[in-house]
Order: C-alpha cells, then structure tokens, then sequence
C-alpha cells in the first residue's frame, strides 16, 4: 500500500495519454495525402538531411542541468527528515547549495548563460 | 519479489549486451536506457527504494541527455557505422570477452558460498538514508557539493571561448 499512489500516478499518466491519442484517432478524419504526411517543421519545407552538427553550447546546458539534477537527487532525503534535522540540517544544506549558487553565480556573471 | 528480481536482470544483462553490440549509436543508447531502468528495478527488489528512484532520475534522465548531446555534436551518420565496423573486428571481443567470463564465473561461485547474499528482507527506506546522509556522512555530502561545483566551472570552461565583448562594458 506503500506505493499505493506512484501506482495512481503510473495509471492516471496512462489513461491521460491513452485517451487524448484515442479521441484524436476516433474524432479525426483519416485522408492522408503525401503533403499531409510529410514531417511538420514550422510550416517551411526541409531543407537538407536531420545529421548537421549542433552547437556545442547546448552540451554545456545538458552539464549545467545534471550538476543540478544531483544537486536536486540530495534535497530529497533532505526534504523527508527535513523536521528531525532542524536546524542543523538547515545550515548543512544551506552551505552546500551556497558552494553551487557561488558557482552558478560566478558562470553567469563570466557569460556561461549567454547564447553565442 | 525473488522472480521480479531475476526477470529485471535478465532484461539488464541482456539489454546491456545489445547496447554494447549496436553500431549505431542512437539504438546503443536506447538499450542504454532500458538496461538503466532494469538495474533501477533491481535496487528496488533488494530494498533500496530511493537508489532505484534515483538511477531513474539521475542515470536514465540526465546522464543519458549527456550521451544523446554527445550523438547530435559529433554528427554520426553512415560513415560512423562504417568506422564502426572497422574499429571493432570480430577478433576484438575475444580478450575482453574471456576475461568478463572468468569475473562472471568469479562472481557466481563467491554468490554460491555466501548463502545471504539477497537482503530482500531489510528494505532501506528514504528516512533512514536520509539520517546517515545528515549524520555521519554530512562531511560527504559537502564535499560532494564542492564536486558538483568542479563539474559546473568545468562545463562552461569546455564551451568557453574568450571574453564576450559587449559594447560600453569591458570584462
């Protein structure tokens, strides 16, 4: 029964998608034609192959993002004991996000956030 | 809970092996994924609820964008395959192949001597990890932030490149 409501959320998430794809597929009028199928890129036609090669900035933008998605994965346990730990907790978790906001602060203060 | 345990690694071990097999990088990486929430599911049948939580979140979730970001910027189409092929011949799975045998036959008879080697029995709940974080391991978990934080100045230092000139303000 622990897990109870992640079985709730698992079910609803599947029903929500199910039923939007269903209703589309049910209410839609099926006449495809070659324009139709063709894939949708902001309205303009495709111009050359999908394999280009990609800005390196976007990688910086997937590092910055698992550095906080660790960062996150600690304020969890954190958030569970949060009473029990009190204040203690508090300042340990306080110094430990201060380390990675003085950093943030440092790269976006050099430009690190800025698209070139 | 046992059958669970021993389906989910099969699915990993298996899924593993195709990831390493696939020559193209995009199918490797998702076999990657699928062998991540495997493994995922095998913490989760040996108690560890929050491990299995965050190999979903961290491995399966972040890494694997890491990887997929990788694919897109070093622009692999055919001729990847191709070097692929080259770079890995039939012949070059066989020393690594017998000596992964030999750790796998090391593995099983340790497993074989160890009679409680499954604590299925003991579930290791978020609270408890939670007070040895919080506890003894607090120092850990600071350090762990400095760590962190090598890992963001190192990411914009990888794309940096040279001072920004804006106009009226110099850096």
């Amino acid at each position: 029964m622990e897990y109870f409501f992640l079985l709730l959320f698992t079910g609803l998430a599947a029903v929500l998608v199910g039923a939007g794809l269903l209703t589309s597929y049910l209410v839609a009028p099926h006449r495809p034609n070659p324009l139709k199928n063709s894939p949708y890129e902001c309205g303009e036609p495709t111009i050359g192959q999908s394999w280009v090669q990609f800005n390196v900035g976007y990688y910086l933008f997937g590092l910055l993002f698992l550095v906080f998605d660790v960062e996150a994965a600690f304020l969890y346990p954190w958030a569970v004991v949060f009473r029990q730990v009190g204040l203690t907790g508090l300042i340990e978790m306080g110094l430990f996000l201060l380390v990675l906001i003085v950093g943030l602060v440092y790269a976006w203060r050099k430009g690190a956030l800025e698209w070139v | 809970m046992n059958a669970v345990f021993y389906m989910a690694s099969a699915v990993a071990v298996l899924t593993t092996l195709l990831a390493i097999t696939r020559r193209e990088a995009v199918h490797a990486l998702l076999y990657l994924i699928v062998s991540l929430l495997a493994v995922a599911l095998v913490f989760f049948t040996l108690g560890a609820p929050l491990i299995a939580a965050l190999e979903v979140i961290v491995y399966a979730g972040a890494i694997v964008i890491l990887f997929i970001f990788v694919v897109m910027l070093l622009n692999l189409g055919n001729a990847a395959r191709t070097q692929e092929r080259v770079w890995l011949p039939k012949g070059a799975w066989r020393a690594p192949g017998a000596l992964a045998l030999l750790l796998g036959g090391l593995l099983l008879y340790v497993l074989k001597q160890e009679s409680r080697w499954m604590p299925v029995d003991r579930v290791v709940d978020v609270k408890e990890v939670a007070r040895a974080l919080f506890g003894p391991y607090v120092l850990a978990v600071e350090i762990a932030s400095v760590l962190l934080l090598a890992g963001l100045i190192g990411a914009y230092y990888l794309v940096w490149r040279g001072p920004i000139r804006r106009p009226g303000r110099r850096d």
